[in-house]
C-alpha cells in the first residue's frame, strides 16, 4: 500500500504555512507572481514565482496575493490561478509529486472563522487534482485542536487579513462561538504608511517596508525600545524614527479586539465565563505585536480579570493543529472527504 | 482521567468538523438553518407563552362543568374540526397570498448600515455609518410623530453583528424591518441612483458580490441562502416585502430626483443580504444614495438631503402600513 501523508496548511492572507506527517515543515508569503513579459521570463527563468521569491521580483512579475482576508477571492480567474499555484508549491516543498503522489495525500486546510460556505466550496473546487481527500476547518478551532484546548478555551487569532475568535465549548464552534473581524496586520499596515507619510512627506516608503518594520519593531503601550528605521528621502537612505506611528498603529486593533473578545465572553454560560476568562490564548502573527497580551488582560480587569497568552512558535501553530487533525480523523471519514 | 476525556471531547469535534464538510459537499444548509430546525427554535422559544395559557385554561376548564376548551384529541375528533380541516394538509411550502392577512404595521425597526469599526462605504471624510445613523435618526422622529412604535438596531456608532440586528428585529415582534445603506460603486463614479432589496435569489454577479460583501461578517454564505430561500421564497412575506420595497422605491425616487435630475431609478431588487434572510417580517434594505458619486457624497453632507431621504422613507412606511392596515389603522397620514 502506498505511503499516505498527511498534511496540516494555514492558509493564510500574508503567509501560509504546511506541516507534514514526514515531519517536514514550510512556511511561505502567500504571493504568486508571473513574468510580465518575455524579458522578465528571460531574466527569471520561471513560468511562476512563490514566496519571498515573488516579493523581490515584484517589479517584473504580475504579482497576485490571492487570499484577501484569509479567503479566496472568487470571481477572480488569476487568484485561483494563484491558490492553486501557492498549494501545489507548499506540497511540493513537503516532498508531494516527488517521491509522494498527490493521490495519497490527506490535507486539513484551515480558514477564516467566518469564512462563508460557498467559499469553501470554492477553495475545494480549487484544490482538485491536488490532494486526494480534504478537510476544511475554522483556523482558530484547528489551533485549539492542536493544543488540546477544546473546553473553555478562546482562541485570538490574529492573522494579516482577518482576526479570528472563537471560544471552544467541548464541540464544534458554531457561528455563535466564533467572530471575525477584518482588523488585522494589514489594516495595521496601512494606518502606519498613511502615519509615515504623514509625518515624513519627502520620505519613499512602501507597504512591504511597512510591513517587514511591523514584524521587527511592533508593541502597544509603553515603547520597549525606539523604532528607527531606514528609508529613502530624495534618494537618501535616512533614519527616521516611527516609535509614535508604529505605537499608533498597532493600538488601532487594541479597541476592536478587546470589545469582540468581551462580547463573545459574555455569550459564554456565566458559570464557565472565569474560565474562559483565564484561557485565553493569542496565536497567529499578530499575537507578537508587544504588549497586546497585557493590554487585553487589562481591559479584562473590568469584567473580573483574565489572563492571556501567546503560544510560541506561532507560525506553525495553526498547521500543526491541522495535521493533528488530519492524522487522527478516521479513515472511513478520509473516503468520503475526497477532493 | 483527564486525557480520557480530552480524547472523547476531540473525537467528538473531529466526527462534527467531518459533518460540517460533509454538508458543505451535499449543499446541504448548517443545522441551525435548516428549515425544521428553525422551526423547532422557534417552536420551543414560543411553547412557554402557549403552555402557560393552556395550563391556565385547562385548570379552570377542569373546575367548570363544561369543559372550556376540548382536549386535544377530542378537538381533533369534533364536527367541527373535520369540517373546518382540510383533507390533506397542504405541503409546508406551498405559497401563501399575503391579502389572507390584512396586517396593521405598529412597530418598525429602522437598522442604520453598519457602524463602529465597520464605517461601510467612505467618500472623502464621509462615511456610510454617520449617514445611514443620521437619517435613521430622522427618520425614527418622523415616524414616531406619526405613531409607530420604532426600535432601533443602533442608536450610536457601534459594531453590530448581522445576526444581532436579525435578533433584535425578531425578538421585537415588529411589523417591519427597513434597513438604511448607501452605496458605492467605485468603477462607475459617474453613476448614482437609488435601490431597495428585497428578500430573493439573483442571477446578477454584481449583486452576489455585493451580497457577499454584505453578509461576510455573518458566516453564513449564498450556498446556504440558496437552500434556506427554498423555503422561504414561498412564504407570504416575500410579497410583503416586494410590496414595501415598490413602495419605499417608488417614494425614494420621486422625492429625490426633484433635488438631483441626474439620480437614476436603479429599481427594486432581490439579494440574499442576511439582514433580510434572518428577519421574520418584511423586510426591506434601501440604497439610499451613492457615495462614489462626487456630486451625490456632497449632497448627502448636507442635513437638508438628508432629512428629505428620512422623508421619503417615511412616506414609503406610512404608504404601506396604510395598504396594509386592517380596522385598527394609525393616526393622521400627516407628517411634519
Amino acid at each position: 500500500m502506498a505511503e499516505i501523508l498527511h498534511v496540516g496548511i494555514d492558509l493564510g492572507t500574508s503567509r501560509s504555512a504546511i506541516s507534514a506527517s514526514n515531519g517536514e515543515r514550510f512556511v511561505v508569503d502567500s504571493f504568486v507572481g508571473w513574468p510580465l513579459d518575455m524579458v522578465a521570463k528571460k531574466v527569471l527563468k520561471r513560468d511562476v514565482l512563490i514566496g519571498h521569491e515573488a516579493v523581490s521580483n515584484r517589479t517584473m512579475l504580475d504579482l497576485h496575493r490571492p487570499l484577501e482576508r484569509g479567503l479566496l477571492k472568487e470571481g477572480s480567474e488569476k487568484d485561483v490561478e494563484a491558490v492553486r499555484e501557492l498549494l501545489k508549491h507548499l506540497l511540493r516543498l513537503v516532498g508531494v509529486n516527488g517521491k509522494i503522489d498527490a493521490s495519497n495525500v490527506r490535507a486539513v486546510v484551515g480558514v477564516p472563522a467566518a469564512a462563508l460556505r460557498t467559499n469553501k466550496q470554492y477553495l475545494r473546487n480549487s484544490m482538485k487534482g491536488i490532494v486526494d481527500s480534504l478537510l476544511i476547518v475554522s483556523e482558530p478551532f484547528a489551533v485549539a485542536y492542536g493544543l488540546d484546548a477544546l473546553l473553555h478555551t478562546m482562541i485570538i487569532d490574529i492573522g494579516a487579513g482577518t482576526t479570528d475568535f472563537c471560544v471552544m465549548k467541548g464541540r464544534y464552534p458554531t457561528e455563535e462561538d466564533q467572530r471575525t473581524l477584518t482588523i488585522a496586520g494589514d489594516s495595521i499596515d496601512t494606518q502606519l504608511l498613511k502615519l509615515i507619510e504623514e509625518r515624513y512627506p519627502q520620505a519613499n516608503v512602501t507597504v512591504y517596508m511597512v510591513r517587514e518594520w511591523k514584524e521587527k519593531h511592533s508593541f502597544v503601550g509603553e515603547s520597549p525600545a525606539p523604532v528607527i528605521v531606514t528609508a529613502p528621502v530624495k534618494g537618501v537612505p535616512t533614519e527616521l524614527d516611527i516609535t509614535n506611528e508604529m505605537r499608533t498603529a498597532c493600538e488601532t486593533v487594541l479597541a476592536p479586539i478587546t470589545e469582540t473578545m468581551i462580547d463573545l465572553l459574555a455569550r459564554v454560560e456565566p458559570e464557565f465565563q472565569e474560565r474562559v476568562r483565564t484561557n485565553i490564548i493569542l496565536s497567529g502573527g499578530g499575537g507578537l505585536i508587544r504588549g497586546l497580551s497585557d493590554g487585553l488582560e487589562n481591559a479584562l480587569k473590568g469584567v473580573g480579570g483574565g489572563k492571556v497568552r501567546y503560544m510560541e512558535d506561532p507560525v506553525f501553530i495553526g498547521s500543526d493543529g491541522g495535521l493533528a487533525l488530519a492524522i487522527d480523523a478516521p479513515e472511513g471519514d478520509w473516503e468520503k472527504l475526497t477532493a | 482521567m483527564r486525557a480520557a476525556r480530552i480524547e472523547r471531547v476531540k473525537r467528538r469535534v473531529l466526527q462534527e468538523a467531518v459533518a460540517e464538510n460533509l454538508d458543505v459537499i451535499r449543499g446541504v444548509p448548517p443545522r441551525a438553518l435548516r428549515p425544521a430546525y428553525r422551526l423547532a427554535r422557534i417552536w420551543l422559544r414560543r411553547a412557554p407563552y402557549l403552555l402557560v395559557p393552556l395550563v391556565i385554561v385547562a385548570w379552570l376548564g377542569r373546575n367548570a362543568e363544561t369543559p372550556a376548551i376540548l382536549p386535544v384529541q377530542a378537538a381533533i375528533a369534533s364536527p367541527l374540526f373535520r369540517a373546518t380541516a382540510p383533507e390533506k394538509v397542504p405541503p409546508s411550502l406551498e405559497r401563501v397570498t399575503s391579502a389572507a392577512f390584512p396586517l396593521a404595521v405598529r412597530r418598525v425597526v429602522l437598522d442604520a448600515g453598519h457602524g463602529g469599526s465597520d464605517p461601510g462605504a467612505t467618500a472623502a471624510s464621509v462615511t456610510e455609518k454617520a449617514i445611514t445613523l443620521d437619517i435613521g435618526h430622522r427618520l425614527r422622529v418622523l415616524l414616531e410623530r406619526e405613531g409607530f412604535e420604532v426600535l432601533t438596531t443602533r442608536a450610536d456608532d457601534r459594531t453590530i453583528a448581522l445576526r444581532d440586528r436579525a435578533r433584535m428585529a425578531n425578538d421585537s415582534n415588529s411589523d417591519i424591518f427597513v434597513s438604511i445603506h448607501v452605496n458605492a460603486i467605485v468603477k462607475h463614479t459617474a453613476s448614482r441612483g437609488i435601490e431597495t432589496y428585497y428578500l430573493g435569489p439573483t442571477n446578477d454577479p454584481s449583486l452576489t458580490q455585493l451580497a457577499a460583501a454584505e453578509n461576510s461578517v455573518s458566516g453564513y454564505s449564498l450556498g446556504d441562502m440558496r437552500k434556506l430561500l427554498d423555503g422561504v421564497y414561498a412564504d407570504a412575506r416575500r410579497d410583503e416585502s416586494h410590496q414595501l420595497a415598490t413602495i419605499v422605491q417608488r417614494e425614494l425616487y420621486t422625492s429625490l430626483r426633484a433635488s438631483d435630475t441626474g439620480l437614476e431609478n436603479w429599481g427594486v431588487k432581490r439579494a440574499p443580504f442576511i439582514v433580510l434572510v434572518a428577519t421574520d417580517m418584511p423586510a426591506v434594505l434601501a440604497e439610499v444614495g451613492c457615495l462614489s458619486n462626487e456630486k451625490e457624497a456632497a449632497m448627502l453632507r448636507s442635513p437638508e438631503y438628508r432629512q428629505k431621504i428620512a422623508g421619503a422613507l417615511f412616506d414609503g412606511i406610512r404608504a404601506y402600513a396604510s395598504a396594509n392596515d386592517g380596522p385598527k389603522t394609525k393616526g393622521s397620514p400627516n407628517h411634519g
